[in-house]
């Protein structure tokens, strides 16, 4: 049974819809945000945003565009989650949040081989945690600073002001030039672009002489699998547009808390069918929510959608084999899927829109 | 319903037909002309030529590769007309499914394979290749750099486990025939090997490119898969690389093997910058091996992205991108890497690549066995396809393109001398008849009773680029689907697979295996029709009688 509310009342979800249809397909500049989604949901929400001219970012673009604009920028050297398991001699894992960003990584990961941790988050992971795994640095904010002098050094110039002593410097280097298949592990979700950026030129330098590839961690919230349907679908990572009527990408322009605060948007849908993330805008506005978890923001219209994969079938991005897969619903119809949702709003959005 | 193509030049060479008459059809298929002529609806198609729809054997439109081709290059935002803007009836495209779909429809084309999807992301291109709208697609898997054939080879386990494993992976990740890339070369990569050749062996295994190659023909053939094994072979694009070319064509030993865009091992070492055009030397060998088919790839002049499973090549050739962005990747059996390329017309390789393939296509005599591609997007996006086809019929145009270019780069091929001209029929063959016989669609590719009603109009003029660029009328399973060169009807069309016995104990045998090496079920690579998303996503081509 799918649970809806308008303005905060019960109501059944066919008036729901209606309401939802009429807010947004009314709207002059919509926003479709947080896509939390399956790949059914995202594929369901760039169809919606196509035919009302809307605007698709997700809650965690920032994060991905921080690892895309390093390829687009520069260039990168990556290898699977899959691959890492079978083959990688040394980690270089690098930064907090790794463990936030894939819980099965020390289980996938870290038995077999030797790893060193550039200052992890100091209060989950101290240097006795993990076998195998040595830690160097815990200020975050020294990483950018550790991960130029690796690149200096093993570049053969001279490093002054390294935050960590020298000596533990150049053994890390002997660690990444002994490497036969070396793998560097990062969440972009806790890194600077510029810090990705050494450390992607520093993986790309490494193999001049080895062989070692990178492993950036999936985004939350299925956050790589809707950029990949995002790419396919419209040409365009996410933060793409549809107002006039061809996908546009910007990263700055279609930035969905930009557009809301700033009042260039006048509607939302907002889409979190993984949990409860709410949104990062300020600003009041007409708000249609689809979401696993309907007490954590008010909205205009909320609509309980069920988690994909446990509430219904779904293909989500799996972080153990960075791949897109077939996941089956462990509870099935319990609550609609956002796809079945967005398919009904698309049905009954009012014939004479705003152009 | 019945309708009647009234009064066109029909152009079918498996049925010997090239004539003035009509096509009829009921529904979706073609069918014989109704007693008493009283039809629906009938299209007068007096001066202008009928064709089967085109089908497109290596053409990379789906799948997470090409996806990260589209990811990072978003000023490429009209990669697909970019080499004619202007040219098409539709507002400016991006390089997305649904644009793939319409531009490729607006061409005449009705079918189209997708050459290299890697088993552990089939998924992903299955779902792609759904959201691509009006052709039907297929794809090849792609084996050759997996641990568990290496292993297999490694242990000298007989032909029996390979034709398991072989077709169980087809049947898992729903392909239509089976691939091989640079065997060998993307898992020695990953231990440090940088050069790659026929007779080399991946350290691991002990195993050479060669042995794996034969192992996946002779697997493919037993299995009577529709489509002979489908190689890339080793060294693409390295000055000297003619040798691999002529070494594998030789490995074929009078039986089915395809090469895939052969223009790109078409390159001898002579004069003075030690890059020349051997395209002479391969036709020629190409010419005397009969049981070996290839397709060109052929190079055009702009800016286009470069996404191959050859990790190897990728990797070497990553510092010439252009622009300077690139992506490998080191996968679990093949990797990528996808390398933006600017094709110069002022270049000296670029333009002997350029006369390399239509050498490739001038010189082979027979076009039964030589395929019209670009291996799009990587010698040039397949919008550039009209534009080769009138390279291919008009000797002058090819002189008019050489005046162009750099004189030494002419002087180190043989293009200027060849007078031949493509005729109707023969672009017919290429692009059609000899597709469908290659894939093994008995009802596609040819206009007899019976057939797939996939048609293409085209009407001719002294323009030929703009005949194939914009067909007069274009019907997919019957249905209109093309008018003037505009889409006016965008259905979706289906995914064509092959569906190959095997022993059901490789399926045991596979779990183990992905449970030692993986400590993971082989679930996750499953592509099953309720999770496509459309109906009816998939049609079975059978295997050989």
């Amino acid at each position: 049974m799918t649970e809806a509310w308008i303005r905060g009342k019960s109501a059944p979800l066919d008036d729901a819809i209606i309401e939802a249809a009429n807010i947004i397909g009314n709207g002059r500049q919509p926003v479709i945000a947080g896509l939390g989604t399956d790949v059914a949901g995202a594929r369901a929400a760039i169809k919606l945003a196509r035919v009302i001219g809307g605007v698709i970012d997700h809650m965690h673009s920032g994060a991905l565009l921080r690892d895309l604009d390093v390829v687009r920028e520069a260039g990168m050297m990556v290898t699977t989650p899959t691959e890492a398991h079978v083959r990688a001699d040394f980690l270089l894992l690098v930064g907090p949040g790794l463990i936030e960003a894939w819980p099965a990584l020390p289980e996938r990961l870290f038995a077999k081989r030797r790893s060193v941790w550039l200052c992890p988050d100091a209060a989950a992971v101290s240097a006795s945690t993990y076998e195998n795994v040595a830690i160097v640095g815990d200020n975050p904010a020294d990483l950018p600073t550790i991960v130029a002098s690796l690149r200096a050094r093993c570049a053969g110039r001279p490093v002054g002001n390294a935050p960590v002593a020298l000596a533990t410097i150049d053994a890390i280097v002997a660690d990444l030039r002994r490497a036969r298949f070396g793998v560097a592990v990062w969440s972009a979700a806790r890194l600077d672009g510029l810090t990705i950026e050494m450390l992607s030129g520093l993986v790309n330098d490494l193999n001049a002489s080895t062989r070692f590839s990178g492993l950036p961690l999936a985004s939350a919230d299925n956050g790589s699998a809707v950029q990949q349907v995002a790419g396919w679908t419209t040409g365009y990572p996410l933060r793409t547009g549809f107002g006039r009527g061809v996908p546009e990408h910007d990263p700055w322009r279609f930035e969905a808390s930009r557009l809301v605060d700033s009042g260039e948007a006048d509607c939302a849908v907002w889409i979190s069918a993984y949990g409860a993330q709410p949104p990062t805008w300020t600003r009041n506005l007409p708000l249609i929510a689809l979401t696993g978890n309907p007490n954590i923001l008010k909205a205009h219209v909320t609509i309980a959608v069920g988690r994909p994969g446990l509430d219904h079938d779904a293909v989500e991005h799996l972080a153990a084999t960075g791949t897109l897969a077939a996941v089956s619903a462990r509870h099935p119809e319990s609550r609609a899927s956002v796809a079945s949702v967005l398919g009904k709003i698309i049905t009954k959005l009012p014939a004479a829109r705003p152009c | 319903m019945l309708t009647r193509l009234a009064g066109g030049h029909v152009i079918d060479p498996t049925n010997g037909r090239d004539a003035i008459g009509d096509v009829f059809i009921r529904d979706d298929r073609v069918v014989e002309a109704p007693p008493g002529g009283v039809v629906d609806e009938s299209y007068d198609v007096s001066n202008k030529i009928v064709m089967a729809g085109a089908i497109d054997i290596h053409s990379h439109i789906a799948g997470s590769n090409e996806t990260m081709g589209r990811l990072i290059l978003p000023e490429q935002r009209t990669l697909l007309d970019g080499f004619h803007p202007g040219h098409f009836p539709r507002p400016a495209g991006s390089w997305n499914t649904f644009e793939t779909g319409c531009t490729y429809a607006a061409m005449g084309f009705t079918t189209v394979v997708e050459p290299a999807v890697l088993p552990h992301q089939a998924l992903q291109a299955h779902l792609e290749l759904a959201d691509i709208p009006i052709i039907d697609k297929a794809t090849l898997t792609v084996l050759g750099n997996d641990d568990f054939l290496l292993n297999l080879l490694h242990r000298r386990e007989g032909s029996g486990a390979i034709r398991d494993y072989v077709a169980w992976t087809l049947s898992t990740c729903r392909g239509l025939g089976i691939k091989v890339i640079n065997a060998g070369g993307a898992a020695a990569f990953k231990d440090n090997l940088r050069a790659f050749s026929l007779d080399d062996e991946v350290p691991e295994y002990g195993v050479s490119s060669r042995t794996i190659v034969k192992a996946l023909q002779r697997a493919v053939q037993e299995l009577r898969l529709p489509h002979p094994l489908h190689v890339h072979c080793n060294n693409l694009g390295l000055a000297g690389n003619v040798e691999t070319a002529l070494a594998t064509i030789e490995a074929a030993e009078n039986l089915p093997l395809h090469l895939a865009h052969l223009q790109f091992y078409g390159y001898g070492k002579e004069g003075s910058r030690g890059f020349s055009s051997a395209g002479a030397r391969l036709a020629e060998a190409v010419n005397a091996a009969k049981s070996v088919t290839i397709d060109v790839g052929q190079v055009m002049f702009g800016q286009t992205v470069t996404i191959s499973c050859d990790v190897l090549r990728q990797f070497n050739a990553r510092n010439r991108a252009h622009p300077k962005k690139w992506m490998i990747c080191d996968g679990d059996s093949n990797g990528a890497g996808i390398v933006p390329y600017d094709y110069k017309a002022t270049d000296f390789f670029n333009a002997v690549q350029w006369a390399v393939g239509l050498e490739l296509f001038l010189l082979i005599n027979d076009p039964w066995r030589v395929f019209f591609t670009t291996d799009h997007p990587n010698g040039a996006p397949f919008t550039a396809y009209p534009d080769i086809l009138a390279l291919l019929m008009d000797r002058d145009l090819r002189a008019e393109w050489m005046s162009r270019l750099p004189k030494e780069a002419l002087e180190v091929t043989t293009l200027s001398s060849i007078a031949r001209e493509y005729s109707l029929v023969d672009i017919a063959i290429m692009t059609r008849a000899a597709p469908a016989k290659l894939l093994g669609l008995k009802d596609r590719g040819h206009l007899g009773v019976g057939a797939l009603a996939d048609i293409a109009v085209y009407s001719p003029g002294n323009d030929k680029a703009t005949m194939f660029r914009e067909a007069a009328l274009v019907f997919k399973n019957g249905q209109l689907v093309v008018r003037d060169g505009s889409v006016r009807h965008a259905p979706f069309g289906r995914t064509l697979r092959a569906d190959p016995d095997y022993e059901s104990g490789i399926r045991v045998r596979m779990r183990d295996y992905y449970q030692e090496r993986y400590a993971l079920s082989p679930e996750f690579m499953t592509v099953a029709d309720a999770t496509i998303g459309r109906p009816d996503p998939f049609e079975i081509v059978p295997c050989l009688n």
